[in-house]
Protein backbone atom coordinates (compact mmCIF):
# COMPACT_ATOMS: atom_id res chain seq x y z
CA UNK A 1 0.00 0.00 0.00
CA UNK A 2 1.49 3.32 -1.11
CA UNK A 3 1.13 6.15 1.39
CA UNK A 4 0.60 9.50 -0.38
CA UNK A 5 3.70 11.67 -0.03
CA UNK A 6 3.33 15.45 -0.01
CA UNK A 7 6.54 16.79 1.51
CA UNK A 8 8.18 17.32 -1.90
CA UNK A 9 5.26 19.37 -3.24
CA UNK A 10 6.42 22.78 -4.57
CA UNK A 11 9.86 22.32 -2.99
CA UNK A 12 11.83 21.89 -6.24
CA UNK A 13 11.64 23.77 -9.50
CA UNK A 14 12.46 23.62 -13.18
CA UNK A 15 14.51 26.73 -13.81
CA UNK A 16 15.57 26.30 -17.42
CA UNK A 17 14.53 24.38 -20.51
CA UNK A 18 16.01 24.01 -23.95
CA UNK A 19 16.29 21.90 -27.04
CA UNK A 20 18.71 21.41 -29.88
CA UNK A 21 18.04 21.74 -33.59
CA UNK A 22 15.13 19.42 -34.43
CA UNK A 23 14.60 17.09 -37.34
CA UNK A 24 17.27 16.06 -39.82
CA UNK A 25 20.59 17.09 -38.30
CA UNK A 26 23.15 14.99 -40.16
CA UNK A 27 26.75 14.95 -38.98
CA UNK A 28 25.96 15.55 -35.30
CA UNK A 29 25.94 12.73 -32.74
CA UNK A 30 23.24 12.22 -30.12
CA UNK A 31 25.83 13.42 -27.61
CA UNK A 32 26.49 16.58 -29.59
CA UNK A 33 22.78 17.30 -29.86
CA UNK A 34 22.33 16.72 -26.12
CA UNK A 35 25.16 19.17 -25.36
CA UNK A 36 23.41 21.73 -27.52
CA UNK A 37 20.13 21.22 -25.61
CA UNK A 38 21.84 21.20 -22.19
CA UNK A 39 23.70 24.44 -22.88
CA UNK A 40 20.47 26.04 -24.10
CA UNK A 41 18.69 24.92 -20.91
CA UNK A 42 21.51 26.31 -18.74
CA UNK A 43 21.45 29.61 -20.69
CA UNK A 44 17.69 29.76 -20.12
CA UNK A 45 18.34 29.50 -16.37
CA UNK A 46 21.32 31.85 -16.36
CA UNK A 47 23.61 29.03 -15.22
CA UNK A 48 26.68 27.26 -16.65
CA UNK A 49 28.09 23.75 -16.55
CA UNK A 50 30.10 24.86 -13.51
CA UNK A 51 26.88 25.17 -11.49
CA UNK A 52 25.84 21.57 -12.19
CA UNK A 53 26.46 18.78 -9.66
CA UNK A 54 23.90 16.26 -10.88
CA UNK A 55 23.43 14.66 -14.29
CA UNK A 56 20.56 12.37 -15.26
CA UNK A 57 20.42 11.53 -18.91
CA UNK A 58 19.78 9.06 -21.63
CA UNK A 59 21.00 8.62 -25.17
CA UNK A 60 21.13 5.78 -27.67
CA UNK A 61 20.39 2.72 -25.55
CA UNK A 62 23.38 0.71 -26.70
CA UNK A 63 25.87 3.26 -25.31
CA UNK A 64 27.07 1.97 -21.94
CA UNK A 65 26.71 4.37 -18.96
CA UNK A 66 25.71 7.30 -21.14
CA UNK A 67 25.91 9.81 -18.26
CA UNK A 68 29.66 9.13 -18.03
CA UNK A 69 30.04 9.88 -21.73
CA UNK A 70 28.20 13.16 -21.24
CA UNK A 71 30.04 14.07 -18.01
CA UNK A 72 33.37 13.70 -19.76
CA UNK A 73 32.23 15.81 -22.70
CA UNK A 74 30.80 18.54 -20.44
CA UNK A 75 33.65 18.51 -17.88
CA UNK A 76 31.36 17.80 -14.96
CA UNK A 77 32.07 15.75 -11.85
CA UNK A 78 28.69 14.90 -10.36
CA UNK A 79 27.72 14.10 -6.80
CA UNK A 80 24.78 12.26 -8.37
CA UNK A 81 24.50 10.91 -11.89
CA UNK A 82 22.92 8.03 -13.74
CA UNK A 83 21.55 6.81 -17.05
CA UNK A 84 17.90 5.78 -17.15
CA UNK A 85 16.51 2.83 -19.04
CA UNK A 86 12.72 3.14 -18.87
CA UNK A 87 12.51 3.98 -22.55
CA UNK A 88 10.22 6.92 -23.27
CA UNK A 89 9.19 7.08 -19.60
CA UNK A 90 12.80 7.86 -18.62
CA UNK A 91 12.80 11.55 -19.40
CA UNK A 92 9.87 12.55 -17.18
CA UNK A 93 11.16 10.17 -14.52
CA UNK A 94 14.55 11.90 -14.72
CA UNK A 95 12.97 15.12 -13.46
CA UNK A 96 11.32 13.24 -10.58
CA UNK A 97 14.61 11.54 -9.74
CA UNK A 98 16.40 14.91 -9.79
CA UNK A 99 13.99 16.28 -7.17
CA UNK A 100 14.45 13.13 -5.08
CA UNK A 101 18.24 13.37 -5.31
CA UNK A 102 18.28 17.02 -4.25
CA UNK A 103 15.88 16.24 -1.41
CA UNK A 104 18.17 13.43 -0.25
CA UNK A 105 21.10 15.84 -0.09
CA UNK A 106 22.87 14.15 -2.99
CA UNK A 107 22.94 17.09 -5.40
CA UNK A 108 21.84 20.73 -5.62
CA UNK A 109 21.49 21.48 -9.33
CA UNK A 110 20.66 18.66 -11.71
CA UNK A 111 20.72 18.65 -15.51
CA UNK A 112 18.22 16.22 -17.04
CA UNK A 113 18.28 15.46 -20.73
CA UNK A 114 17.91 13.05 -23.61
CA UNK A 115 19.48 13.09 -27.03
CA UNK A 116 19.02 10.92 -30.09
CA UNK A 117 20.20 10.77 -33.70
CA UNK A 118 17.35 8.60 -34.85
CA UNK A 119 16.65 10.14 -38.24
CA UNK A 120 20.31 9.84 -39.19
CA UNK A 121 20.52 6.24 -37.99
CA UNK A 122 17.35 5.10 -39.74
CA UNK A 123 18.58 6.68 -42.96
CA UNK A 124 22.18 5.48 -42.57
CA UNK A 125 21.68 2.22 -44.48
CA UNK A 126 19.06 0.12 -46.22
CA UNK A 127 18.82 -2.44 -43.43
CA UNK A 128 18.02 0.12 -40.71
CA UNK A 129 15.56 1.82 -43.04
CA UNK A 130 13.70 -1.41 -43.70
CA UNK A 131 13.50 -2.17 -39.98
CA UNK A 132 12.47 1.44 -39.30
CA UNK A 133 14.81 1.47 -36.34
CA UNK A 134 18.11 3.00 -35.32
CA UNK A 135 18.68 0.39 -32.63
CA UNK A 136 20.82 -2.68 -33.32
CA UNK A 137 18.65 -5.75 -33.96
CA UNK A 138 20.41 -7.55 -31.07
CA UNK A 139 18.69 -5.19 -28.61
CA UNK A 140 15.35 -6.75 -29.46
CA UNK A 141 14.19 -10.21 -28.41
CA UNK A 142 15.50 -13.07 -30.54
CA UNK A 143 12.46 -15.32 -29.98
CA UNK A 144 8.69 -14.92 -29.58
CA UNK A 145 8.68 -12.01 -32.04
CA UNK A 146 10.75 -11.82 -35.20
CA UNK A 147 9.91 -15.36 -36.32
CA UNK A 148 6.27 -14.25 -36.56
CA UNK A 149 7.15 -11.11 -38.50
CA UNK A 150 6.57 -8.97 -35.41
CA UNK A 151 8.70 -5.86 -35.75
CA UNK A 152 8.70 -2.38 -34.32
CA UNK A 153 7.00 -0.49 -31.51
CA UNK A 154 4.14 0.20 -33.93
CA UNK A 155 2.84 -3.36 -33.69
CA UNK A 156 2.86 -3.49 -29.88
CA UNK A 157 0.96 -0.21 -29.66
CA UNK A 158 -1.31 -1.37 -32.47
CA UNK A 159 -2.45 -4.32 -30.33
CA UNK A 160 -3.62 -1.85 -27.70
CA UNK A 161 -5.40 0.31 -30.26
CA UNK A 162 -7.13 -2.71 -31.80
CA UNK A 163 -8.33 -4.01 -28.43
CA UNK A 164 -9.56 -0.54 -27.43
CA UNK A 165 -11.49 -0.30 -30.72
CA UNK A 166 -13.01 -3.71 -30.00
CA UNK A 167 -13.92 -3.00 -26.36
CA UNK A 168 -15.13 0.60 -26.68
CA UNK A 169 -15.99 1.20 -30.33
CA UNK A 170 -13.10 3.62 -30.83
CA UNK A 171 -12.57 4.54 -34.50
CA UNK A 172 -9.72 5.49 -36.81
CA UNK A 173 -11.38 8.89 -37.35
CA UNK A 174 -11.00 9.47 -33.61
CA UNK A 175 -7.28 8.63 -33.81
CA UNK A 176 -7.17 11.04 -36.74
CA UNK A 177 -8.59 13.86 -34.61
CA UNK A 178 -5.42 13.59 -32.49
CA UNK A 179 -3.09 13.84 -35.50
CA UNK A 180 -5.00 16.81 -36.89
CA UNK A 181 -5.08 18.64 -33.53
CA UNK A 182 -1.34 18.25 -32.98
CA UNK A 183 -0.55 19.34 -36.53
CA UNK A 184 -2.57 22.50 -35.91
CA UNK A 185 -0.43 23.17 -32.82
CA UNK A 186 2.76 22.54 -34.80
CA UNK A 187 1.80 25.18 -37.34
CA UNK A 188 2.16 27.74 -34.51
CA UNK A 189 5.60 26.40 -33.52
CA UNK A 190 8.38 27.73 -35.75
CA UNK A 191 10.73 24.95 -34.56
CA UNK A 192 8.33 22.11 -35.46
CA UNK A 193 9.45 19.75 -38.19
CA UNK A 194 6.01 19.47 -39.83
CA UNK A 195 5.02 22.68 -41.59
CA UNK A 196 2.02 21.72 -43.73
CA UNK A 197 -1.62 21.56 -42.54
CA UNK A 198 -3.12 18.09 -42.10
CA UNK A 199 -6.82 17.45 -42.76
CA UNK A 200 -8.95 14.47 -41.74
CA UNK A 201 -8.99 13.56 -45.43
CA UNK A 202 -5.18 13.53 -45.49
CA UNK A 203 -5.17 11.37 -42.36
CA UNK A 204 -7.64 8.82 -43.74
CA UNK A 205 -5.74 8.73 -47.05
CA UNK A 206 -2.42 8.00 -45.33
CA UNK A 207 -0.82 4.72 -46.34
CA UNK A 208 -1.42 1.85 -43.96
CA UNK A 209 1.73 0.76 -42.11
CA UNK A 210 0.67 -1.70 -39.42
CA UNK A 211 -3.11 -1.71 -39.18
CA UNK A 212 -4.86 -0.08 -37.37
CA UNK A 213 -2.06 2.53 -37.72
CA UNK A 214 -1.36 4.44 -40.88
CA UNK A 215 1.42 6.92 -41.60
CA UNK A 216 -0.19 9.78 -39.64
CA UNK A 217 -0.69 7.71 -36.48
CA UNK A 218 3.09 7.45 -36.14
CA UNK A 219 5.51 9.86 -34.50
CA UNK A 220 8.44 11.33 -36.42
CA UNK A 221 11.98 10.04 -36.86
CA UNK A 222 14.09 12.79 -35.37
CA UNK A 223 17.63 13.90 -34.65
CA UNK A 224 17.21 16.11 -31.58
CA UNK A 225 17.68 16.57 -27.87
CA UNK A 226 16.01 18.34 -24.99
CA UNK A 227 17.12 19.24 -21.48
CA UNK A 228 15.92 20.93 -18.30
CA UNK A 229 17.56 22.17 -15.09
CA UNK A 230 16.20 21.23 -11.65
CA UNK A 231 17.10 22.96 -8.40
CA UNK A 232 15.39 24.06 -5.18
CA UNK A 233 12.42 26.41 -5.34
CA UNK A 234 14.35 28.64 -2.92
CA UNK A 235 17.36 28.99 -5.22
CA UNK A 236 15.06 29.35 -8.22
CA UNK A 237 13.92 32.75 -6.98
CA UNK A 238 17.35 34.25 -7.86
CA UNK A 239 17.57 32.78 -11.37
CA UNK A 240 16.74 34.23 -14.76
CA UNK A 241 13.36 32.65 -15.53
CA UNK A 242 10.10 32.58 -13.68
CA UNK A 243 10.45 29.24 -11.82
CA UNK A 244 8.17 26.33 -12.61
CA UNK A 245 7.36 24.32 -9.50
CA UNK A 246 7.32 20.54 -9.36
CA UNK A 247 4.04 19.92 -7.56
CA UNK A 248 3.96 16.17 -7.88
CA UNK A 249 5.21 13.17 -9.76
CA UNK A 250 4.53 9.49 -10.08
CA UNK A 251 5.40 6.35 -11.96
CA UNK A 252 3.44 3.24 -12.86
CA UNK A 253 5.14 0.38 -14.62
CA UNK A 254 3.01 -2.54 -15.77
CA UNK A 255 6.11 -4.65 -16.22
CA UNK A 256 4.20 -7.91 -15.95
CA UNK A 257 3.78 -7.13 -19.63
CA UNK A 258 1.71 -5.42 -22.26
CA UNK A 259 0.02 -8.73 -23.06
CA UNK A 260 -0.96 -9.32 -19.43
CA UNK A 261 -4.44 -8.68 -18.01
CA UNK A 262 -5.98 -5.50 -19.40
CA UNK A 263 -2.69 -3.58 -19.53
CA UNK A 264 -3.22 -2.70 -23.20
CA UNK A 265 -6.30 -0.61 -22.40
CA UNK A 266 -5.60 0.34 -18.76
CA UNK A 267 -2.04 1.64 -18.77
CA UNK A 268 0.59 2.52 -16.19
CA UNK A 269 -0.80 6.07 -16.36
CA UNK A 270 -3.56 5.03 -13.94
CA UNK A 271 -1.10 4.35 -11.11
CA UNK A 272 1.35 7.03 -12.19
CA UNK A 273 -1.37 9.68 -12.26
CA UNK A 274 -2.80 8.61 -8.93
CA UNK A 275 0.59 9.00 -7.23
CA UNK A 276 1.30 12.32 -8.91
CA UNK A 277 -2.14 13.81 -8.17
CA UNK A 278 -1.85 12.79 -4.51
CA UNK A 279 1.57 14.39 -4.16
CA UNK A 280 0.41 17.58 -5.90
CA UNK A 281 -2.89 17.75 -4.01
CA UNK A 282 -4.81 18.25 -7.25
CA UNK A 283 -7.07 16.21 -9.54
CA UNK A 284 -7.67 16.06 -13.27
CA UNK A 285 -10.21 18.90 -12.99
CA UNK A 286 -7.38 21.23 -11.86
CA UNK A 287 -5.13 20.60 -14.89
CA UNK A 288 -5.01 23.45 -17.44
CA UNK A 289 -3.01 21.67 -20.15
CA UNK A 290 -1.39 18.31 -20.83
CA UNK A 291 1.78 17.30 -22.66
CA UNK A 292 1.14 13.63 -23.38
CA UNK A 293 3.64 11.12 -24.75
CA UNK A 294 2.48 10.53 -28.32
CA UNK A 295 4.53 7.80 -29.95
CA UNK A 296 1.29 6.72 -31.66
CA UNK A 297 -2.14 8.37 -31.65
CA UNK A 298 -3.76 5.66 -29.56
CA UNK A 299 -1.40 6.27 -26.63
CA UNK A 300 -2.70 9.83 -26.34
CA UNK A 301 -6.29 8.66 -26.25
CA UNK A 302 -5.75 5.98 -23.63
CA UNK A 303 -3.56 8.17 -21.42
CA UNK A 304 -6.18 10.95 -21.46
CA UNK A 305 -8.64 8.37 -20.13
CA UNK A 306 -6.18 6.98 -17.59
CA UNK A 307 -5.36 10.45 -16.23
CA UNK A 308 -9.08 11.01 -15.70
CA UNK A 309 -9.68 13.77 -18.27
CA UNK A 310 -12.59 11.67 -19.53
CA UNK A 311 -14.12 8.32 -18.59
CA UNK A 312 -12.61 4.97 -19.60
CA UNK A 313 -13.80 4.15 -23.10
CA UNK A 314 -14.80 7.73 -23.92
CA UNK A 315 -11.38 8.90 -25.11
CA UNK A 316 -12.47 8.69 -28.74
CA UNK A 317 -15.42 11.04 -28.28
CA UNK A 318 -13.29 13.30 -26.10
CA UNK A 319 -10.55 13.85 -28.68
CA UNK A 320 -13.09 14.19 -31.52
CA UNK A 321 -14.89 16.96 -29.60
CA UNK A 322 -12.02 19.38 -30.17
CA UNK A 323 -10.76 18.96 -26.59
CA UNK A 324 -7.07 19.05 -27.59
CA UNK A 325 -7.13 22.54 -29.16
CA UNK A 326 -5.75 25.58 -27.35
CA UNK A 327 -9.31 26.64 -26.44
CA UNK A 328 -10.52 23.05 -25.89
CA UNK A 329 -11.35 21.18 -22.71
CA UNK A 330 -7.74 19.93 -22.36
CA UNK A 331 -5.18 21.72 -24.55
CA UNK A 332 -2.73 18.94 -25.35
CA UNK A 333 0.72 18.82 -26.94
CA UNK A 334 0.77 22.54 -27.62
CA UNK A 335 4.12 22.32 -29.44
CA UNK A 336 2.81 19.74 -31.93
CA UNK A 337 4.07 16.76 -29.97
CA UNK A 338 6.06 13.84 -31.28
CA UNK A 339 3.57 13.43 -34.12
CA UNK A 340 4.30 16.88 -35.58
CA UNK A 341 7.04 18.78 -33.70
CA UNK A 342 9.82 16.23 -33.16
CA UNK A 343 10.18 12.89 -31.38
CA UNK A 344 12.57 13.13 -28.44
CA UNK A 345 10.93 10.42 -26.31
CA UNK A 346 9.07 12.75 -23.97
CA UNK A 347 11.86 15.25 -23.36
CA UNK A 348 10.24 17.93 -25.51
CA UNK A 349 6.98 17.33 -23.64
CA UNK A 350 8.85 18.37 -20.47
CA UNK A 351 10.36 21.39 -22.23
CA UNK A 352 6.95 22.53 -23.53
CA UNK A 353 5.35 21.87 -20.13
CA UNK A 354 7.90 24.20 -18.55
CA UNK A 355 7.62 26.92 -21.21
CA UNK A 356 3.84 27.12 -20.92
CA UNK A 357 4.30 28.09 -17.25
CA UNK A 358 7.21 30.42 -17.97
CA UNK A 359 4.53 32.22 -19.98
CA UNK A 360 6.86 33.01 -22.87
CA UNK A 361 4.49 32.48 -25.79
CA UNK A 362 2.17 34.74 -27.73
CA UNK A 363 -1.57 34.08 -27.78
CA UNK A 364 -1.32 31.68 -30.76
CA UNK A 365 0.51 29.14 -28.57
CA UNK A 366 0.01 30.16 -24.93
CA UNK A 367 -2.63 28.25 -22.97
CA UNK A 368 -4.75 31.04 -21.45
CA UNK A 369 -4.35 31.40 -17.67
CA UNK A 370 -2.19 28.28 -17.40
CA UNK A 371 -1.35 27.54 -13.78
CA UNK A 372 -1.09 23.76 -13.55
CA UNK A 373 0.05 21.36 -16.25
CA UNK A 374 0.53 17.61 -16.56
CA UNK A 375 3.40 16.00 -18.47
CA UNK A 376 3.50 12.30 -19.26
CA UNK A 377 6.23 9.94 -20.36
CA UNK A 378 5.54 6.46 -21.68
CA UNK A 379 7.74 3.73 -23.03
CA UNK A 380 9.97 0.80 -22.27
CA UNK A 381 8.17 -1.60 -24.61
CA UNK A 382 4.88 0.16 -23.88
CA UNK A 383 4.50 -0.56 -20.15
CA UNK A 384 6.37 2.17 -18.24
CA UNK A 385 4.74 5.48 -17.39
CA UNK A 386 5.96 8.58 -15.56
CA UNK A 387 4.01 11.71 -14.69
CA UNK A 388 4.90 15.24 -13.67
CA UNK A 389 2.51 17.87 -12.39
CA UNK A 390 3.92 21.35 -12.76
CA UNK A 391 2.68 24.59 -11.27
CA UNK A 392 3.31 28.30 -11.70
CA UNK A 393 5.29 29.83 -8.85
CA UNK B 1 9.78 -27.75 -45.58
CA UNK B 2 12.74 -25.79 -46.88
CA UNK B 3 16.23 -24.97 -45.70
CA UNK B 4 16.45 -21.77 -47.71
CA UNK B 5 14.02 -20.32 -45.17
CA UNK B 6 14.32 -16.52 -45.33
CA UNK B 7 12.38 -15.43 -42.23
CA UNK B 8 14.04 -14.91 -38.83
CA UNK B 9 15.06 -18.07 -37.01
CA UNK B 10 14.32 -17.83 -33.28
CA UNK B 11 17.25 -18.12 -30.89
CA UNK B 12 15.89 -20.01 -27.87
CA UNK B 13 16.94 -18.98 -24.39
CA UNK B 14 17.84 -21.75 -21.90
CA UNK B 15 14.41 -21.55 -20.24
CA UNK B 16 12.46 -21.81 -23.49
CA UNK B 17 14.02 -24.96 -24.96
CA UNK B 18 11.06 -27.17 -23.89
CA UNK B 19 8.75 -24.88 -25.85
CA UNK B 20 10.76 -25.23 -29.06
CA UNK B 21 11.35 -28.97 -28.59
CA UNK B 22 7.59 -29.38 -28.08
CA UNK B 23 6.86 -27.38 -31.23
CA UNK B 24 9.04 -29.77 -33.26
CA UNK B 25 6.71 -32.55 -32.07
CA UNK B 26 3.69 -30.38 -32.83
CA UNK B 27 2.89 -29.91 -29.17
CA UNK B 28 2.21 -26.45 -27.75
CA UNK B 29 4.10 -26.43 -24.46
CA UNK B 30 3.36 -23.84 -21.77
CA UNK B 31 4.12 -23.67 -18.07
CA UNK B 32 1.75 -24.53 -15.24
CA UNK B 33 1.94 -24.01 -11.50
CA UNK B 34 1.51 -27.21 -9.50
CA UNK B 35 0.27 -25.18 -6.52
CA UNK B 36 -2.26 -22.75 -7.99
CA UNK B 37 -2.98 -24.17 -11.50
CA UNK B 38 -2.00 -20.88 -13.15
CA UNK B 39 -0.67 -21.20 -16.73
CA UNK B 40 1.66 -18.68 -18.33
CA UNK B 41 3.94 -17.81 -21.21
CA UNK B 42 6.70 -16.76 -22.02
CA UNK B 43 8.78 -19.13 -19.87
CA UNK B 44 10.28 -18.33 -16.49
CA UNK B 45 11.38 -20.27 -13.42
CA UNK B 46 8.61 -19.06 -11.11
CA UNK B 47 4.82 -19.03 -11.22
CA UNK B 48 3.74 -15.59 -12.42
CA UNK B 49 0.42 -16.05 -10.60
CA UNK B 50 1.55 -16.93 -7.06
CA UNK B 51 5.33 -16.92 -6.93
CA UNK B 52 5.69 -20.68 -6.42
CA UNK B 53 8.80 -22.52 -7.62
CA UNK B 54 6.73 -25.69 -7.95
CA UNK B 55 6.14 -25.53 -11.69
CA UNK B 56 5.95 -27.85 -14.71
CA UNK B 57 5.67 -27.86 -18.48
CA UNK B 58 2.34 -29.08 -19.90
CA UNK B 59 0.84 -29.37 -23.37
CA UNK B 60 -1.84 -26.78 -24.12
CA UNK B 61 -5.03 -27.88 -25.89
CA UNK B 62 -4.00 -25.39 -28.57
CA UNK B 63 -7.46 -23.82 -28.49
CA UNK B 64 -7.96 -20.15 -27.74
CA UNK B 65 -9.09 -16.78 -29.01
CA UNK B 66 -7.51 -13.76 -30.66
CA UNK B 67 -6.99 -11.27 -27.83
CA UNK B 68 -5.72 -8.60 -30.20
CA UNK B 69 -4.02 -8.39 -33.58
CA UNK B 70 -2.36 -6.11 -36.09
CA UNK B 71 -1.95 -6.39 -39.86
CA UNK B 72 1.45 -5.65 -41.37
CA UNK B 73 1.19 -3.72 -44.64
CA UNK B 74 4.82 -2.59 -44.62
CA UNK B 75 7.83 -4.85 -45.13
CA UNK B 76 10.20 -4.87 -42.13
CA UNK B 77 12.18 -8.03 -43.03
CA UNK B 78 12.97 -9.44 -46.46
CA UNK B 79 11.73 -12.89 -45.40
CA UNK B 80 8.17 -11.54 -45.50
CA UNK B 81 8.43 -10.22 -49.05
CA UNK B 82 5.33 -11.52 -50.85
CA UNK B 83 3.55 -12.37 -47.60
CA UNK B 84 2.09 -8.89 -47.03
CA UNK B 85 -0.49 -8.22 -45.67
CA UNK B 86 -0.15 -10.67 -42.77
CA UNK B 87 -1.73 -10.78 -39.32
CA UNK B 88 0.27 -10.90 -36.09
CA UNK B 89 -1.83 -11.65 -33.03
CA UNK B 90 -1.79 -12.06 -29.28
CA UNK B 91 -3.51 -15.41 -28.74
CA UNK B 92 -5.22 -16.14 -25.44
CA UNK B 93 -5.11 -19.91 -24.92
CA UNK B 94 -8.02 -21.51 -23.11
CA UNK B 95 -5.67 -22.31 -20.20
CA UNK B 96 -5.22 -18.53 -19.77
CA UNK B 97 -1.68 -18.00 -21.08
CA UNK B 98 -1.17 -15.49 -23.91
CA UNK B 99 1.37 -15.77 -26.71
CA UNK B 100 2.40 -14.00 -29.89
CA UNK B 101 1.78 -15.75 -33.19
CA UNK B 102 0.24 -15.36 -36.64
CA UNK B 103 -3.38 -15.93 -37.63
CA UNK B 104 -3.35 -17.82 -40.93
CA UNK B 105 -5.85 -19.52 -43.22
CA UNK B 106 -8.20 -16.53 -43.34
CA UNK B 107 -8.10 -13.17 -45.17
CA UNK B 108 -6.60 -10.54 -42.86
CA UNK B 109 -9.75 -8.41 -43.01
CA UNK B 110 -11.71 -11.26 -41.44
CA UNK B 111 -9.51 -11.48 -38.33
CA UNK B 112 -11.34 -10.14 -35.27
CA UNK B 113 -10.69 -9.80 -31.54
CA UNK B 114 -12.14 -12.70 -29.51
CA UNK B 115 -12.35 -14.90 -32.63
CA UNK B 116 -11.93 -18.62 -31.73
CA UNK B 117 -8.73 -20.16 -33.11
CA UNK B 118 -6.67 -23.31 -32.76
CA UNK B 119 -3.01 -24.10 -33.21
CA UNK B 120 -1.57 -25.42 -36.44
CA UNK B 121 2.15 -26.16 -36.70
CA UNK B 122 4.11 -24.83 -39.64
CA UNK B 123 7.29 -26.80 -40.38
CA UNK B 124 9.59 -23.95 -41.32
CA UNK B 125 12.90 -25.85 -41.60
CA UNK B 126 14.02 -29.38 -40.79
CA UNK B 127 14.81 -28.10 -37.30
CA UNK B 128 12.06 -25.54 -36.65
CA UNK B 129 8.28 -25.72 -36.34
CA UNK B 130 6.25 -22.63 -35.53
CA UNK B 131 2.89 -22.71 -33.75
CA UNK B 132 0.45 -20.59 -35.74
CA UNK B 133 -3.31 -20.24 -35.34
CA UNK B 134 -6.26 -20.67 -37.69
CA UNK B 135 -9.94 -19.95 -37.15
CA UNK B 136 -11.94 -22.86 -35.74
ZN1 LIG C 1 1.06 -20.46 -8.79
Amino acid sequence: MIEPSTHLRDKYALVGAGHSRLGKVPGVSAQGLLEEAMLNALDDAGLTTQDVDGLICRGPDEIYTFHQVMGERLGIDASFSTTLTNGGASQVMGVALAAMAIDAGMASCVLVGYGRDNWSRVHANKENHMRGSGRPQQMYGMEFGPEFGYYGAIAAHGFGAQRHMHDYGTTREQFGAISVAFRNHALNNPDAVMKKPLTMGDYLGGRMIVEPFSLFDCSLQTDAAGAVVVTSAERAKDLRQKPVLIKGFGTGNNISGWFNGNNMTHTGAIQSGKTAYAMAGVGPEDIDYAQIYDCFTYMVLVQLEDYGFCKKGEGGEFVASGALALDGAMPTNTSGGQLSEAHVEGMLQVVEGVRQLQGIYGPERQVPKAEIGLVSGHGGNTVCESTLILGAA
Amino acid sequence: MSDDYAKAIPVPGPESLPFWEGAKNHQLMIQKCSDCEHHWFPPSTVCTGCGSRNIEWVASSGKGTVFSFVVFHRLYHKGWDGAIPYAVAVIELEEGARMLSNVIGVPVDEVKCDMPVEVIFEDATSDLSLPKFKPV
